[in-house]
């Protein structure tokens, strides 16, 4: 392949993953699944009763996982039967989505009925209002990973099976998620009643903000506020991965020969040893705007 | 019937290939700072997801690049390290991300609170962190060690997936590559799941004491991986 045509097919595919990150992080903010949703699980505990969406389905990575597998298994089921690709991925990212709806309602109902010795009411109008929007998100992620997938195999002519590599971007997906999106609503939205920057005393745990800006918190407003930061700082990342992983061999391609395979690791090594330098740069910068919390004392090193 | 004794004497590097990217694998998660829920809440050091979701997520990536390159190539020391770069390029792009997040987004200091100086850069670290966390974020110590783990890692699950496609088999080569690579996972997912028994939800690294740990759950790996190597070599070889 032209190595300019190369290019735009991998801008493409950053350009997909990157709202598949950011749908994928807000889906989990409305729904509040993933590592957060452990201080939501224990707000009635706590005798905080709350109208927050509570579900986790399971970890992030194998909910999406499952999701991205089942579009990606009957997207090819569609293909093979010669029907066109965009209505085959479009019908996937659908089948997929009604499972993770079942799925959504099944845990919402579960987990807070197995709460009513804490006075947590089931609100079966947050069921109905937030279900449609965490089934949009999931179609939207779905959605994008298939298109991501299906570029890698037929025109990159990755080896891996369709199904496979959308179960694979599935995971990642998840896992970026839950790295860093969610701490946005899990650090910062959830506990936006302590002073900011102050970080979180475990004390603390379970006392999370039930007002909103307006009448009672509830996990579309979750989702409104990570808009803002958690949930496209997680679509960068996706994106990223999905770019720059395709881009060293793009520009390097392995295929030539043996030494520009060696240049294309070279390529991502200096990435990365790029990404550690500002990854220091942002904790300097970030120790001298803060400053320690506690005066400083010579300890023995 | 399958022919048991010959397919593994044929096969016996392929078995100890697999293996030792197991092995492999194991060792790496050790390396991954992950701190769990706690991470999530900035409570405790680390990215804030649980320790096999993001070994996996890293190293699967590893494993796609593998396989593109596999696909062109029949080098196992590039396979293995284009799957370790592509390990290190995901869970770099994840950590950078989980900093700013954590800097500009909940607005702590990356600190550690396993030792009082990061042996990396000699910064300070005890006083930096919150009061009743068990620090946050990611300092250099911490992040250079999950590149380390990353890069293991995607060298790991490349070495299986290398030595069950270089299984002498009746299978089509597409079959091949699907059964190789969802095997690869498998393989990959159980080795990142035994070392959680000794990190327990939050480890910083290389310099955290649970780290010295990392033998144990070697030695599980080896055992569970040469299983799991039979059955999976058995099964491509003998198809």
């Amino acid at each position: 392949m032209e190595p300019l045509m190369g290019m735009g097919v991998l801008a493409l595919m950053g350009a997909a993953a990157t709202i598949a990150g950011t749908t994928e992080d807000l889906e989990s903010d409305v729904g509040s699944q993933s590592n957060p949703n452990s201080q939501v699980q224990l707000a009635p505990q706590m005798m905080y009763p709350h109208r927050i969406y509570n579900k986790a389905i399971s970890g992030e990575p194998p909910s999406n996982a499952l999701i991205c597998a089942i579009g990606g298994t009957v997207a090819s089921v569609l293909m093979t039967a010669s029907l066109s690709v965009i209505f085959a991925i479009a019908i996937g990212a659908l089948v997929a989505t009604a499972v993770h709806g079942t799925y959504c309602i099944t845990a919402y109902m579960g987990r807070t009925a197995s709460q009513k010795r804490f006075r947590q009411p089931i609100y079966l109008d947050i069921l109905r209002s937030h279900t449609p929007v965490m089934m949009g998100y999931a179609f939207i992620t779905t959605f994008c990973i298939l298109v991501v997938s299906y570029i890698m195999v037929a025109v990159l002519a990755h080896p891996f099976p369709l199904t496979l590599l959308a179960f694979i971007w599935g995971i990642t997906v998840g896992a970026i998620g839950s790295s860093t999106g969610d701490v946005h609503y899990g650090a910062e939205r959830e506990f936006q009643n302590v002073e900011f920057g102050s970080g979180l005393n475990a004390a603390n745990s379970g006392n999370i903000v039930r007002k909103a800006e307006s009448g009672l918190r509830n996990g579309i407003d979750n989702s409104w506020f990570c808009a803002k930061f958690g949930g496209p700082v997680t679509g960068l990342a996706f994106g990223m991965t999905v770019f720059l992983s395709g881009w060293v061999t793009a520009v390097f391609n392995p295929a030539t020969s043996l030494t520009m395979g060696w240049l294309s690791v070279a390529a991502g090594v200096i990435l990365v040893l790029l990404m550690i330098i500002w990854n220091r740069k942002i904790e300097v910068a970030a120790r001298k705007a803060f400053g320690p919390y506690k005066e400083e004392e010579e300890v023995a090193a | 019937m399958i022919d048991v004794a010959g397919i593994i004497a044929e096969n016996i590097l392929y078995i100890a290939m697999v293996t030792i990217g197991g092995m492999l694998i194991s060792w790496s998660v050790h390396f991954v700072p992950v701190g769990g829920a706690p991470a999530a809440m900035a409570q405790a050091t680390g990215i804030g997801t649980g320790t096999v979701q993001l070994a996996a997520g890293a190293g699967l990536t590893g494993l796609v690049t593998a396989g593109a390159v596999m696909s062109v190539s029949d080098s196992l020391p590039l396979v293995a390290a284009s799957g370790g770069v592509g390990a290190m390029i995901m869970i770099s792009v994840t950590m950078i991300v989980g900093t700013w997040v954590y800097v500009y987004g909940v607005g702590v200091p990356p600190a550690s609170a396993k030792v009082d100086y990061d042996p990396i850069t000699k910064d300070r670290q005890d006083i930096y962190v919150s009061q009743g966390t068990e620090g946050h974020g990611l300092p250099t110590v911490s992040y250079v060690s999950g590149v380390i783990g990353g890069a293991l890692g995607g060298i790991g699950g490349s070495v299986i997936y290398f030595a069950l496609m270089s299984t002498s088999t009746g299978l089509s080569q597409s079959d091949l590559v699907a059964l190789a690579s969802i095997f690869a996972v498998g393989i990959f997912f159980v080795n990142a799941v035994i070392p959680s028994y000794n990190i327990g939800g939050t480890i910083e690294g290389f310099h955290d004491p649970k780290f010295k740990k990392w033998p144990k759950a070697v030695l599980a790996s080896f055992v569970a991986t040469l299983m799991c190597a039979f059955v999976g070599i058995l099964t491509i070889g003998g198809l």
